[in-house]
């Protein structure tokens, strides 16, 4: 059976630690966004660098994540507004409020249970990170997206595809829709 | 006490999608099977930030093998 890789996995529990002491702080959790998510829906399928994540509340996420050895790099890493773990050997960063300049439907959210009793995480949706991959790749300054959105679509057949086919032409500016990813 | 009614409080107001994590990583791995385990093309990284490059550095610097 595939599974995640290791050091993936290490990653989404100490993300599942931090999440969720924001939510006993009454915070709402962290979403994960980007390169993590596209792991995260492909099952280690593509190997990120690290976790980016929106909130809203960066203060208390970063008091939290030094609670669990997060620690802010040294020499020439000193320019990033990323923390990394040293014994892990990780970086998370925050890299805005909300995901997509709020353009998503919140609704759509996924809060992942069960992978580790140490909380829940929420990630970004399966359609949004395909609709992101889809806006990059229109924009033309990353055209190696195409395949990403293409391989997502394939790996979650039960996706909303009319939220998709919406979400995609928004960050296309309509140029692309849903038929972009069965070709 | 509090706590756990603050908990409690944005459990009850969480509206969106629920996943099992097991359930889900079963089905995504019978998914990835069938299609032949495919390859995500990785990102060629020239749209990086100047944060994220110095965070990727500084996660090599540290031993990271991401």
């Amino acid at each position: 059976m595939t599974t995640y890789r290791p050091e993936f996995e290490a990653a989404l529990r100490l993300f599942a630690r931090v999440s969720e002491a924001m939510h006993e702080l009454g915070f709402q959790r962290p979403i994960l966004v980007g390169g993590a998510a596209a792991e995260f829906y492909s099952q280690s399928a593509i190997n990120t660098g690290d976790f980016d994540l929106c909130t809203p509340r960066q203060e208390a996420l970063e008091a939290e994540m030094q609670k669990v050895g997060f620690v802010k790099p040294s020499g020439a890493g000193q320019m990033t507004k990323g923390w990394i773990h040293p014994e892990l050997r990780l970086g998370f960063e925050v890299v805005a409020d909300i995901p997509m300049d709020g353009g998503y439907d919140r609704d759509t959210l996924a809060l992942i249970e069960n992978f580790t009793n140490e909380g829940a995480f929420v990630v970004i949706s399966v359609e949004d990170l395909i609709a992101d991959r889809m806006g990059q790749y229109a924009s033309g300054t990353s055209r190696d997206r195409l395949r990403q959105a293409q391989t997502l679509y394939r790996l979650h057949p039960s996706l909303d595809k009319v939220y998709l086919d919406r979400r995609i032409r928004e960050e296309t500016i309509n140029d692309y829709g849903i038929e972009a990813l069965e070709s | 006490m509090i706590m756990a009614s603050k908990r409690l409080k944005a459990e009850e107001k969480w509206t969106g999608r629920r996943v099992d994590f097991p359930v889900f990583s079963d089905a995504l791995s019978k998914r990835r099977a069938e299609l032949g385990n495919p390859e995500l093309a990785r990102n060629s990284g020239k749209n990086r930030t100047e944060s994220k490059k110095a965070l990727l550095k500084a996660i090599k610097d540290a031993g990271g093998n991401w």
